[in-house]
């Protein structure tokens, strides 16, 4: 047991299912999904990210890639959000939708991750 | 390689990342939960990116004032803790990056990977030589860009900065590194299809000896030069099969032996080290009885060379070490040595050999013996590059500088291989021969004549090539004309032919040229122009060979 690990792998999955948070409920009504939810994500994965980095394995470098796909599809999200809010002025159910299905992709990407981690997991035999 | 710097960079980066994205998130996140009030009067809350805005350029101290509105006093307090909170964090993550870019470790990988790069696109052939010095500093400067490149490495750090001050042209890759590790010898590029050899002319034997098991382990194709100063040592490397073994006392032991024996063997093989082609009479070896001060390799190798030209001698065992421990002084001379010089005979003796490790014994032992015995002659043994002109004003007949020997023999044996070759060869002859060669070099080419090697080849012999590929028949005389006129004889010795593993010494100027022969030729600067000219021009050598009016 190393604790390195024990803080990652936590990380790692807490990514996945504060992400799920957000993006759980109906993708055309923002109201059903937390703007705090969103924070949470965005910091969450970043830290995921860091986490991830520095490791030579093949298995990092998978795994650094898919949480960098999370983070990018998160601050996409985050920064459509603020567009709306700021320079259109309006939700319509496409910006909702837009903003809802970045942080879908957001928690494809996650859960690929966990995927690969528990896999590796698996394999070790210690 | 690259990838380990990224490696390096990514690891050390975690901890400032981590430290700034807490940091941020918290500040962020306390900014929108306090309410705030408006210009007014209204309670508001701040958006996530009101407080992103806010606190990238209060963490980055920017500071461009409260905003969207001013701040209430709860916001204050808040903000009053952030700024601490990420001012921290951020000159933590500065501070870090910093310190990133002048890691030691970081550094040494970039220069390794700058290193590697430099090797890798090498596109001539390149020797890797291990160990900086003066011996093997002179032979960069005679190979360096010539034929070939080099390599250099070398496991102390100044003396690879001292080689980097040098400025060498073209440029050689140098690093820190333990020759004896194979890590380095790999990436100092011993696996490199244009890796010739290695060479290792390190003081300590057992180093050489193994660098030189390693590097034949690595790759069998490469050529090995390595220093040996002990018959054993070079029996272990015989037994490796390396050809190669460069023994400087061993070269001080046949020179001897040929310039009692054979003075003109002997001076056509300092000729090809750069001795003018004619054998002075201070230079002759007289015949008689020998004296040796000092012992050790250097004196083991002059006895060989005298006992197998058969001459008498005498030797006085002193170690400049314990001499200078009892006597306290590097000044030889005093009563009691004057009295052994004596009594050993200097009066009747022909030659007197100060071989002991320090320079200015060594000088002091010839000066007092030349007192006792003006027609004495004097042999030397120099240590340091840097006496030279001391030992230069004294009048010494002979000086033998185990370095410089070192340095030449493996300049010759790299960049001058026939050459090599040739003395080898004229060994095997006799003095009236080597006597004859010489009197033939002077008469056609002078007292000073210079000696080039070349391969008959496109890219040397462009004009004859095309010839001999027709399959004309041109012998080495048909070349040995002018010119200007045809019926003039150019001033230049075909000394040795080179045809595959055969060796013709003085060759026949009747036979046949093929493709591929390797020629020395001795001559002047001029006269190799010109047959430089004719073997590479189409119309010089068809006027020569009498084809072109």
């Amino acid at each position: 047991m190393n604790m390195h690990k024990i803080v990652s792998g936590s990380f790692f999955i807490l990514a996945m299912t504060v992400n799920f948070g957000f993006f759980y409920g109906d993708p055309t009504v923002l109201a059903e999904h937390s703007v705090y939810e969103l924070f949470a994500a965005i910091v969450i994965s970043l830290i995921s990210t860091v986490m991830k980095l520095g490791d030579r394995t093949q298995l990092g470098a998978v795994l650094l890639a898919t949480s960098i796909v999370a983070d990018i599809q998160l601050i996409a999200s985050a920064t459509v959000w603020a567009f709306a809010e700021y320079v259109i002025k309006d939700y319509g159910v496409e910006t909702v939708t837009v903003i809802v299905s970045l942080a879908g992709g957001a928690l494809l990407a996650n859960v690929i991750s966990v995927i690969l981690y528990i896999g590796d997991t698996l394999k070790s035999k210690r | 390689m690259n990838e380990q710097i990224i490696w390096i960079v990514l690891r050390r980066l975690r901890a400032p990342f981590l430290v700034l994205i807490v940091t941020f998130s918290i500040s962020i996140l306390g900014l929108v939960l306090i309410p705030g009030v408006d210009d007014s009067g209204n309670v508001y809350q701040m958006t996530f990116f009101d407080a992103f805005y806010f606190v990238s350029y209060m963490a980055s101290t920017i500071g461009f004032g409260e905003a969207p509105y001013s701040f209430n006093y709860e916001q204050r307090i808040w903000v009053s803790f952030a700024i601490y909170f990420t001012v921290i964090g951020w000159f933590y993550g500065i501070g870090a990056i910093v310190s990133l870019v002048q890691d030691e470790g970081l550094r040494k990988a970039l220069n390794r990977n700058a290193f590697m790069m430099e090797v890798k696109k090498l596109t001539t052939p390149f020797y890797i030589i291990l160990g900086y010095n003066s011996i093997t500093k002179s032979i960069i400067n005679r190979i360096n860009g010539y034929d070939y490149r080099v390599v250099v490495l070398d496991k102390s750090e100044d003396k690879i900065e001292e080689l980097i001050l040098e400025n060498f042209y073209p440029n050689v890759p140098a690093f820190v590194g333990n020759a004896t590790k194979q890590q380095m010898l790999k990436i100092a590029g011993i696996h490199h299809k244009n890796c010739k050899g290695v060479i290792s002319l390190f003081e300590d034997d057992m180093t050489n000896s193994q660098i030189a098991t390693i590097c034949n382990i690595l790759n069998k194709k490469i050529d090995i030069i390595v220093k040996a100063s002990s018959p054993q040592q070079v029996e272990h490397f015989k037994s490796l099969n390396l050809n190669n073994v460069q023994n400087p006392f061993d070269i001080i032991s046949k020179r001897i032996f040929y310039g009692i024996t054979a003075p003109h063997i002997w001076l056509l093989e300092m000729w090809m080290y750069g001795h003018i082609l004619k054998l002075k009479k201070r230079d002759l070896f007289p015949k008689g009885k020998y004296l040796i001060y000092g012992y050790g390799r250097m004196g083991y190798a002059i006895i060989k060379g005298l006992q197998k030209a058969g001459i008498e001698y005498i030797i006085k065992d002193i170690s400049s070490k314990d001499y200078i421990e009892k006597k306290h002084s590097t000044i030889f001379g005093d009563e009691e040595d004057v009295s052994t010089l004596i009594e050993l005979g200097v009066k009747d003796s022909v030659c007197i050999i100060a071989a002991t490790k320090n320079d200015l014994l060594n000088l002091s032992i010839l000066n007092k013996a030349k007192q006792l015995n003006p027609n004495i002659f004097t042999m030397a043994r120099e240590n340091s590059l840097d006496d030279l002109n001391m030992f230069q004003a004294a009048k010494i007949n002979k000086i033998y500088i185990v370095e410089k020997i070192l340095a030449d023999a493996t300049y010759n044996y790299i960049a001058r291989p026939l050459a090599d070759i040739f003395i080898q060869e004229s060994r095997k002859k006799d003095e009236e021969w080597a006597t004859i060669i010489v009197e033939m070099l002077n008469n056609i080419t002078g007292m000073n004549p210079l000696y080039y090697e070349t391969k008959i080849d496109n890219e040397n012999a462009y004009a004859l090539s095309l010839q001999l590929n027709k399959g004309k028949d041109i012998t080495l005389a048909n070349l040995r004309r002018s010119r200007e006129d045809r019926n003039e004889l150019l001033n230049i010795v075909y000394l040795l032919l080179k045809r595959g593993d055969e060796v013709y010494l003085m060759p026949d100027s009747n036979m046949n040229i093929k493709m591929g022969d390797e020629l020395l030729i001795v001559s002047n600067e001029d006269n190799y122009e010109d047959f430089e000219y004719i073997v590479s021009n189409i119309y010089e050598l068809e006027y020569v060979l009498g084809y072109r009016v």
